[in-house]
């Protein structure tokens, strides 16, 4: 394979990763701006783990997705308390603040940023990007993901039908740090240095805007909205900034043309059950 | 026990919104396997007491006693686990899950615990939980929208479905909102008939709004009237017919008749 | 002292919540286009009180574009639709200005000599002094502008309920944009204010320093005018404060920990929020 596919690769499963990440919250209603604080928190707990303790990457990586999953839970609680703006906001707060902690954290190398010396390459991360993928589509063919949706779509009701609609929150926000740490493990391992200026604000935007233009509703949404947000600059080519640009117009026109995402739920199920969905047309008519 | 023993007690219940009295000192009682009709003219307050029963708000004074527990101590969430079940004036199912999807979040609070919510309801074919919730689609002739996303079907489906997710709780008590509005006559009786069958059938009491007063009387054995947040009559819907205080609520407040079946 | 910058960016992004319950995160980079213009027709061998005024006018410009593909298109979408689409615009805005201009550092000639104003041991600079000013005159007629025009009132109908404003017969999508035009101008100005008085910009300024606008938002109650300014002076001296006594890598974590705590502990806001109808 060539170094350049397999770099293509590497981000395609990194942003999958990362698009799940922000993915779980948002489908149980809440819009967390801070995946690259929680991503960080990973990267660097992994990255410490496996060049001081000399941890393999297997071990470290799920282990930093643990360390961030803990800081999750840790301000699930206080933060899940506000909601709507205030959330994205508390959330936003809390990226910025992880990121400047770190840029004051000696032992990791502050602002001078933090080598790595283990290494993994393409499959290891694939492999993650996999697992990670596999877990959330489980987890959404199970009563969990069907709460998820349903605490998202009426808190009140949900309530009503016997759902512990914070628990499920919590679980939801807890979960996605977990996924969000891990993405920051393998980042981490793969490119043998971290900064803290990598894990901004930018990138815990672009990780929502992949899985808003996807879509929310189905566990298809991210997969498809981080894939083409990988793979289409790649093949346009260009620099950097007029890759984002382009992210950036193509994103905002979809979102006038199709504000629900790229795939919907009701799309997903019409495909799966062309014949039923037929029929139901016509008596519905 | 007797069938006379109350299932359901309201004692002296009280609820404000801001200076607005809607509900003041209410007390009744709900016999046990019975069909008990509420209602009175918009406004009266009628979603305000179910509301207050299943905890959507919380109460300012009185008990809400259900088979001799006080629910109203009860956060809301845990009283569908105590037997009440309800439906919606105005349709609340969840709009982006599929119909089926939709009732087996009725199951929950029977398989709600850890092992119950990881369990991949969707994904094995011969799931004992989906496949009740399936039997019970079949049973209410919805089988063909199990796929469909509610929020696409058409308004009478859509309150057909809430009903069977309320009666996937397995409830000893029902409370319905206005289960008839926006029926028309064929579909009211059905209704009427599916409701008495399933009351019948499963043990379960029922307490219903409805303005309606055909489908009240043939319902319902005993009827209790609201106006202004105030119990003003309760008895047989014939005895209730003649009182003239609910003549006058209904008549005052112009806003509606009594429906006869015209 | 960047509390006068904070506090225009909180009034931009304050009246839009305020008005539209619309978390605008397209401020910054408006804010970023206003440093940036500043610094690009000055070095076309403008004046620079007429590069100042072209900024504005491009930054007015650049929030109606965003109004076109937000707002008006979403109103009705999901909640987080408008904002994402915002937070695009912002990364729209500076990879444009990467791509143009790099992502250097790019300075100002000196344009006001030493200006400083010395009482004591105290260094006041009076373009900064006057910057303040400009401001808090600026944010009074804009209160103004709100509580006593036939423009107010309609804003006021369609911060209570826009629904309703459509029933009174207020021209949304005529009145809308002027939200949009009045919030670009106050982030547009506080972009050239700072090019003016720092003598630095960059394509991440709205990152770096715009967003901070959000904490002086909230710090002074999501939609009320005023607690923008106050929240502004507050964040600045936040940072003052910081600088001195913690260090200057400390800035951000007490900007940003003071917004969490807000949000946390009294998420209306210092002043208490609402004074333009806002809810989250
Ligand atoms: N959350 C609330 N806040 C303030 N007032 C409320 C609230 N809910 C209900 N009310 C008021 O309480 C009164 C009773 O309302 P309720 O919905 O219980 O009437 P109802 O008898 O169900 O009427 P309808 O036949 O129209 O459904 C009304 O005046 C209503 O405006
Ligand atoms: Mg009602």
């Amino acid at each position: 394979m060539s170094g350049y596919l397999e770099g293509v690769l590497v981000l395609l499963a990194i942003n999958v990763v990362y698009a799940y990440a922000a993915f779980l919250p948002i489908a149980a209603g809440q819009l967390n701006l801070g995946v690259a604080g929680f991503a960080a928190v990973g990267g660097y707990a992994s990255a410490y783990l496996s060049t001081t303790l000399a941890l393999s990457p297997l071990i470290a990586i799920p282990l930093g997705g643990v360390a961030a999953g803990l800081v999750g839970l840790g301000v699930a609680v206080p933060v899940l308390r506000t909601r709507g703006i205030y959330l994205a906001l508390a959330t936003f707060a809390l990226g910025e603040i992880v990121r400047a902690s770190i840029l004051n954290l000696e032992v990791v190398g502050g602002a001078a940023g933090y080598p790595v010396t283990a290494f993994i390459r393409l499959p290891t991360i694939a492999m993650f990007a996999l697992g990670v993928t596999v877990l959330v589509w489980l987890l959404f063919a199970t009563r969990f993901g069907i709460a998820i949706t349903a605490v998202h779509d009426d808190e009140r009701v949900a309530d009503l039908m016997g759902l512990d609609v914070r628990a499920f929150q919590v679980a939801a926000f807890t979960l996605g740090s977990v996924i969000a740490g891990i993405g920051g493990g393998l980042y981490a391992h793969h490119f043998s240095y971290i900064e803290a200026q990598y894990f901004s604000i930018s990138l815990s935007i672009s990780i929502v805007l992949y899985v808003l233009f996807g879509g929310t509703q189905s566990v298809i949404g991210p997969l498809l909205g981080a894939a083409v947000f990988t793979l289409l600059p790649e093949l346009l080519r260009g620099s950097a900034q007029w890759r984002y640009v382009l992210f950036a117009a193509i994103l905002i026109v979809v979102m006038v043309i199709r504000p629900q995402g790229l795939i919907t739920g009701a799309q997903i199920r019409r495909l799966l059950g062309l014949r039923s969905s037929a029929s139901q047309k016509e008596r519905a008519a | 026990m007797s069938a006379t023993d109350p299932i359901l007690t309201l004692d002296n219940v009280s609820k404000h919104f801001g200076g607005l009295a809607v509900v003041e000192n209410l007390s009744f009682a709900v016999r046990r396997g019975a069909c008990t009709g509420l209602i009175g003219p918009n406004g009266a307050g009628k979603t305000t007491v179910f509301n207050l029963i299943t905890g959507v708000y919380p109460i300012d004074t009185g008990r809400i006693v259900l088979d001799g527990v006080d629910i109203a101590k009860i956060p809301s969430r845990r009283r569908i686990h105590h037997g009440v079940a309800r439906n919606f004036q105005n349709i609340r199912l969840m709009p982006h899950l599929s119909t089926l999807e939709n009732v087996l979040v009725g199951q929950h609070c029977r398989n709600g615990g850890l092992f119950g919510v990881l369990q991949p309801v969707s994904l094995v074919p011969g799931n004992r939980w989906r496949e009740e919730a399936r039997a019970a689609l079949e049973e209410a002739g919805l089988a063909a929208y199990e796929r469909a996303t509610v929020g696409s079907l058409p308004y009478g489906l859509q309150k057909r479905i809430e009903l069977v997710r309320a009666l996937m709780a397995k409830p000893r008590l029902l409370l319905l909102d206005e289960p008839a509005a926006g029926l028309n006559p064929a579909e009211t009786d059905a209704l009427r008939e599916r409701i008495t069958a399933i009351c019948r059938d499963r043990g379960i009491t029922l307490l219903v709004v409805e303005h309606d007063m055909h489908f009240v009387g043939a319902l319902c054995a005993d009827v209790i009237v609201l106006n202004f947040g105030r119990k003003i009559a309760e008895g047989t819907p014939e005895h209730v017919r003649e009182d003239a205080l609910v003549r006058e609520a209904y008549l005052g407040a112009d806003a509606m008749e009594p429906r006869y079946a015209s | 002292m960047l509390g006068s910058i904070y506090a225009m960016i909180g009034v931009a992004l304050t009246l839009s919540i305020g008005v539209l319950k619309f978390l605008n995160f397209s401020i910054p980079g408006v804010f970023m286009i206003g440093g940036m213009s500043t610094w690009l027709f000055i070095r076309h061998g403008m004046p620079w009180p007429l590069a100042g005024l072209c900024a504005l006018a491009v930054g007015a410009s650049a929030s109606l574009v965003v109004e076109r593909f937000t707002w008006r298109w979403m109103r009705n979408a999901q909640e987080f639709v408008p904002l994402v689409s915002s937070m695009a615009f912002l990364i729209l805005f500076e990879n444009l200005a990467v791509a143009y201009w790099g992502s250097d550092l790019q300075s100002l000639p000196q344009l006001f000599g030493n200006a400083d104003w010395r009482i004591g041991g105290l260094v006041i600079s009076i373009p900064q002094l006057l910057g303040l000013a400009l401001s808090i005159v600026l944010i009074w007629g804009l209160s103004l502008l709100l509580s006593r025009t036939r423009i107010g009132r309609g804003l006021r109908t369609i911060a209570e309920d826009s629904d309703t404003a459509i029933l009174l017969g207020v021209d949304i999508s005529r009145i809308v944009p002027i939200v949009f035009v009045i919030g670009g101008l106050f982030a547009a100005l506080a972009g050239v204010l700072f090019a003016l008085n720092y003598r630095q910009v960059h394509p991440f300024m709205g990152e770096a320093l715009g967003l901070k606008g959000i904490s002086a938002m909230v710090v002074g109650g999501m939609g009320n005018i005023w607690g923008a300014i106050a929240g502004g002076l507050i964040i600045g001296m936040a940072e003052a404060l910081s600088i001195r006594y913690l260090g200057a890598d400390f800035v951000d974590i007490s900007v940003y920990g003071l917004l969490l705590f807000i949000l946390m502990v009294r998420p209306t806001g210092l002043f208490g929020g609402a004074s333009a109808g806002a809810r989250a």
